[in-house]
């Protein structure tokens, strides 16, 4: 395990923020966490990054204890918090340059490593423009080229898409994807749900301090009621499948979403193939006909539906 | 050491502050002051510039002149080297580098001291002027620049230190003047105080202004820069002639301590886990 954490708890006063996560995260991974503000994903990325110290339980990043030996996790991950600021009057080179000889890099490795690291954020031709004058989706990847300047297994992402356009969501988007497939580790928050859904190979749903649900996308929409949500997409005969959609007892929730329908359905994998077979048989000439991509915000809301009293 | 003085908060620093069109302003503005008061001076008295080689005046106005601006700037340098990283959210990336809490405090503290520094070197030209009138030993000039140094670098530490202990810049920088403000002036008033209430109390214990000679007393004036500055220039005010050590070296040695103990105290309230001895708790530990 990459990232662990065990019985991990953090009490603010009163208020209970974290409560008894337990987490694992395989290496290589892109895990997801999603909840409310306020829920713990902040908190628990603060306790995994070193700044902030649990009340009880442990963490762990790449093997390290993150109470006991800091200057190794900090060595093993990047961390982009959910605001960030950058300093006035230094251009994106010196600011990377900056945080390199933070991390010890040795000075005659640092500008071709920036080179790299300002090519990966596709931000080479704003080397040499200062840093404030950067727009904020700019600002967002060299902070993520930021987190990358000593090369950590683990990156810890909180909110890296909020504020952005969608331009720059997709940009940065592409830009984790790349790091996934170079092998990062990546815990990453989001309430840009469906952004989530296509980059995670696992998500943790988290509400009220309380990990309430974790697993692959798929398996955490099929969670207890075997439900999940559906899209159907025909050429022809639209308004049959609808009539056939409504009038099954394993749908619900049936509405109209980005030209064709969306659903829940409660069932086995064989009952949605006689639901197809069925449909077909009615003459609806079906496109697609599947798990709805963009679902999580849907998953969100089913799972922490009464969570929160 | 030499790795120390190359790291990479000093270098981004210096770059910071020098590449900015306020340090130009800052430094005009000192210059301004520092030099248009003791010639506005010597202009509205004319007798007194006449007086070559005779005129300790203008010597006394400089220096104290020159005390105040450094009071005035010296904790504002510093007072936002922490919070300013705090409030414009670079902190916590800075707390997740290799850097330790101590090398931050430290480079922070040496970027604004050399600041400080440029400020006094620049107006040590000024004193030129200042010699010509006389009545100055180099003695003198050495102790008031040693004098001035060590005030910049307890006040530099003391604004690091209020930077470091409160989250806001614009309460940090109050704080720290109200701080310095208490070592500037209330310690010399506390000598008062103290020294005219004991007098009254027990006269029969203190006859002849004895209460003066209090060692207690002497401290509270040799920490007292007032006091120090008044020795330094030869001049006395009330009671200090009757202080019985270098109230200098007493000083010197009392604000650096102080500096020391702000230093180390800063790096300690950075830390994002801090550790005090009775919190340690015995803990399972994961082989790795």
């Amino acid at each position: 395990m990459v990232i662990e954490t065990v019985h991990l708890s953090k009490q603010y006063g009163n208020l209970q923020a974290l409560s008894d996560l337990n987490l694992s995260i395989d290496e290589g991974k892109v895990f997801g966490f999603i909840g409310p503000n306020g829920a713990g994903k902040s908190t628990t990325m603060l306790i995994l990054s070193t700044l902030l110290e649990q009340t009880d339980g442990d963490a762990y990043v790449c093997g390290y204890n993150v109470r006991k030996d800091p200057v190794s996790v900090r060595q093993s991950l990047g961390y982009m918090p959910d605001f960030f600021g950058v300093y006035d009057n230094l251009t994106a080179v010196e600011y990377l340059e900056f945080y390199a000889g933070a991390f010890k890099i040795p000075a005659p490795k640092r500008r071709a490593l920036v080179a790299d690291l300002l090519e990966l954020v596709n931000l080479s031709h704003k080397a040499d423009a200062f840093v404030d004058s950067l727009s904020r989706g700019m600002q967002q990847r060299l902070g993520l080229a930021r987190c990358l300047v000593h090369d950590p297994a683990v990156l810890i992402l909180d909110e890296p898409a909020s504020g952005l356009d969608p331009r720059a969501r997709i940009e940065l988007r592409e830009i984790i994807k790349q790091l996934r497939e170079m092998g990062k580790t990546i815990l990453i928050s989001s309430h840009i749900l469906p952004e989530l859904a296509e980059l995670c190979d696992d998500i943790g749903v988290i509400e009220q301090g309380r990990l309430i649900a974790c697993g692959s996308v798929h398996e955490v929409s099929n969670r207890d009621r075997e439900m999940s949500i559906m899209q159907l997409r025909a050429l022809h005969n639209q308004n049959t499948a609808a009539l056939i959609l409504s009038n099954h007892s394993s749908v619900s929730n049936l509405e109209e979403y980005m030209g064709g329908l969306r659903f829940y359905f409660t069932g086995s994998e064989q009952q949605k193939a006689d639901l197809l077979q069925e449909l077909i048989k009615a003459q609806v000439v079906v496109v697609y006909f599947g798990d709805s991509k963009a679902n999580l915000e849907d998953v969100f809301l089913s799972i922490t539906e009464g969570v929160g009293g | 050491m030499n790795s120390f003085f190359f790291n990479p908060i000093l270098v981004k620093e210096m770059r910071e502050r020098f590449r900015s069109k306020k340090t130009v302003c800052i430094l005009a503005i000192y210059l301004l002051i520092m030099g248009g008061i003791p010639i506005g001076f010597l202009l509205m008295d004319p007798m007194k510039a006449a007086a070559l080689g005779e005129n300790r005046n203008l010597f006394l106005l400089s220096a104290g002149i020159h005390y105040a601006m450094v009071c005035f700037v010296a904790p504002a340098l510093t007072a936002g080297a922490i919070s300013g990283e705090r409030e414009r959210q670079t902190l916590q990336i800075l707390l997740t580098t290799q850097l330790s809490t101590r090398t931050i405090i430290l480079s922070k503290l040496i970027t604004s001291l050399a600041f400080s520094c440029l400020l006094l070197v620049a107006t040590m030209p000024l004193y030129s002027i200042v010699m010509l009138y006389g009545s100055v030993s180099p003695e003198q000039m050495a102790k008031l620049i040693l004098f001035l140094a060590i005030n910049v670098l307890f006040l530099g530490s003391l604004g690091l230190f209020c930077s470091t202990w409160i989250k806001r810049t614009s309460v940090s920088t109050i704080t720290s003047y109200g701080i310095a403000f208490f070592f500037v002036v209330g310690t010399g008033l506390l000598f008062f105080f103290i020294g005219e209430s004991l007098q009254q109390a027990y006269p029969e214990l203190f006859p002849d202004d004895g209460v003066w000679k209090l060692s207690q007393l002497q401290m509270l004036a040799g920490i007292n820069p007032v006091f120090v500055l008044f020795g330094i220039l030869g001049e006395s005010i009330a009671h200090s002639d009757q202080i019985t050590f270098s109230p200098w070296l007493f000083f010197s040695c009392f604000y650096l301590s102080l500096t020391v103990i702000f230093v180390f105290w800063s790096a300690y309230l950075l830390k994002p886990i801090r550790r005090t001895w009775w919190s340690w708790k015995k803990r399972p530990v994961r082989v790795k």
